[in-house]
């Protein structure tokens, strides 16, 4: 696609998407939000896994932001614009302390830190009371920007559409840096990248750490949108899922990928309500014929270049070759 | 002839295995040093222990005069010491140039907040770097699939893009493991040249090669390992004629008559 095709479908794309809330009802529009919540957690997995590393502590940090914000909130009654910031320190101070212990000793131990994470801050939510138990913190307050209160699923909505779009940019400007080019290096070959003189531990370093940042602002739109904060939403099921949403759209798609997929997998159980209970079942079988027809994503269907489907099983043979290397 | 490389009683064990014992080595400025030895003596291990991926258990490296004996790979890639490797290691999905851009990283430098804006100088830069990469590409013939994704290409070509890859890092001293490894005759020949030519651009070269032909051929000094000792050090034509040499390599007349 020449440049000038590319601008014009995102434009296209970008005023469907500033539309929807005149479209859509307010049902779709919460799934919607949901979707781009998804979208900024699943496009931090994309993000470290350019560097190689698998990132199984994506709720973990996206609990960080959504506590900072919702105690912030309720307990110091700050602006709910003020615990963004604050929760992107925490997460960045917490995140540099933890990942300068796992970072140099290599992807199994990074993945393995990973877990622990996610369990642990699920557990600590959970069991002090501090923040509010197992079974959430109170109700908590709605944003205001210049006394309005952001309330309604449209502004909710923007609001979420503004932070993925700012995203979404930055990361596109960092894939296409050089710092970008030695992210790639990194991911394909950690020991070619050493000996080309990349500093392989800072770079994973910086890349988790930017990842952190938009974990922590997905953590306080959470809160926005969401009247209680509670640990199950957190839980080590939820940060595997979003691995889903990566393999799902394509997993060689950093940018689109995670959006696809988390549209997919967000929409898909709403289609299947009416199966009830039975509803996890359905969801399951979808996906899985999903992976199973489209190796290289559901982007991998439009893309011309795509190779032959059987060479497309990235998402298998990634790990195992990963493993060999670091 | 001034020293560039000098290591002093570098040794690696693995567990109770003695890789590398005792080893001495010097490498003059300017020169061609070819490190032979039969299977399993212990000479990809030397190259390991010089660019750093093994920490050595005994024993001092000494690169430009600075001690780089427990410098992480990297930082004795910044200090001007680059080394291609045995197994075709390469940044597969990317094109030619782009492998060989990658190895510009050290030096591209714009500054990260014009790199990261794209700002005018930042673009101005890569154009300068795109050009460089090119004549290196060209250097090794590569210009005709420069666009081609490493993954997609021949044997050979991928072995010389290793070689563009780490010349892209401009070092003054280049390691090259089995340069020739799976090459036809042909490719082989070339390969001779271009190493020829890498040292007369002021690069010193080592090598690791079972090729004999290509050893005999280029190389000013040879260096012979076994069973990770240095067993023989000269000019080739006194390596070609050295008895511990051979025996190294065919095994002692005894053995061979009990056999």
């Amino acid at each position: 696609m020449s440049k000038t095709a590319k601008l014009t479908l995102l434009g296209i794309l970008f005023l469907i998407l500033m539309a929807a809330p005149w479209m859509l009802n307010s049902y779709v529009l919460q799934i919607l939000i949901l979707t781009i919540t998804y979208s900024m957690l699943g496009l931090a997995f994309a993000f470290t896994l350019k560097v190689g590393l698998p990132r199984f502590d994506i709720a973990g940090w996206w609990a960080v932001g959504a506590y900072t914000s919702a105690l912030l909130m309720q307990k110091a009654h700050l602006s709910f614009w003020l615990t963004i910031p604050a929760g992107i320190i925490i997460a960045v101070a917490l995140g540099w302390l933890i990942f300068s212990v796992a970072i140099p000793r290599g992807m199994m131990v990074f993945l393995l830190f990973g877990m622990v994470i996610v369990l642990a801050v699920e557990q600590i939510v959970g069991s002090v009371s501090f923040f509010g138990g197992w079974g959430g913190t109170g109700m908590l307050p709605h944003p205001t920007i210049a006394g309005y209160t952001i309330i309604k699923k449209p502004d909710l909505y923007y609001m979420g559409l503004f932070f993925l779009i700012v995203n979404i940019l930055i990361y596109y400007l960092l894939y296409n840096s050089k710092i970008g080019r030695a992210w790639n290096a990194i991911g394909s070959s950690v020991k070619l990248a050493n000996s080309v003189g990349i500093n392989v531990v800072r770079y994973r370093m910086a890349n988790v750490l930017i990842g952190n940042v938009f974990l922590a602002v997905a953590g306080s739109y959470f809160v926005a949108y969401s009247s209680v904060v509670a640990p199950s939403t957190f839980s080590f099921p939820n940060s595997v899922n979003i691995m889903m949403y990566v393999v799902i759209g394509g997993i060689s798609y950093s940018l689109f990928g995670p959006l696809v997929g988390a549209a997919i997998i967000t929409f898909i159980p709403e289609y299947f309500r009416i199966a009830k209970e039975k509803e996890p079942i359905f969801t399951a079988i979808a996906i899985i014929l999903i992976i199973i027809l489209m190796p290289a994503g559901v982007i991998g269907i439009f893309d011309r270049r795509a190779i032959p489907w059987f060479k497309r099983v990235r998402w298998l043979s990634w790990f195992t070759n990963k493993a060999k290397e670091s | 002839m001034s020293r560039l490389l000098e290591c002093n009683g570098l040794s690696k064990n693995f567990g109770k295995l003695q890789a590398v014992a005792n080893l001495d080595l010097t490498i003059a400025k300017g020169e061609i040093r070819g490190l032979i030895g039969p299977n399993g003596a212990g000479k990809t291990t030397v190259f390991n222990l010089l660019t750093g991926y093994y920490r050595p258990t005994g024993g001092k490296i000494t690169f430009k005069g600075e001690d780089t004996t427990m410098l992480e790979p990297y930082q004795i890639a910044q200090k001007g010491l680059t080394r291609s490797f045995q197994q075709n290691f390469l940044f597969m999905q990317s094109t030619v140039l782009e492998n060989t851009l990658t190895g510009f990283h050290m030096f591209c430098r714009a500054g990260a907040v014009k790199e990261f804006l794209h700002t005018r100088g930042a673009r101005e830069f890569d154009r300068e770097c795109r050009e460089k990469a090119l004549e290196i590409i060209d250097f090794m013939g590569l210009s005709p699939m420069k666009n081609e994704l490493a993954g997609n290409l021949p044997h050979g070509h991928q072995r010389a893009l290793g070689v563009s890859i780490a010349m892209a890092c401009n070092p003054s001293l280049i390691l090259l493991d089995e340069p020739v490894t799976g090459m036809n005759p042909t490719e082989t020949e070339e390969m001779m040249t271009r190493i020829k030519n890498i040292r007369d651009r002021g690069i010193t070269v080592v090598l690791v090669e079972h090729s004999m032909q290509l050893v005999m051929n280029i190389c000013d000094r040879l260096t012979v390992l076994d069973y990770g000792q240095k067993i023989a050090e000269g000019l080739p034509e006194e390596i070609r004629r050295n008895p511990r040499v051979i025996e190294a390599y065919l095994g002692k007349e005894e053995n061979s008559a009990a056999a």
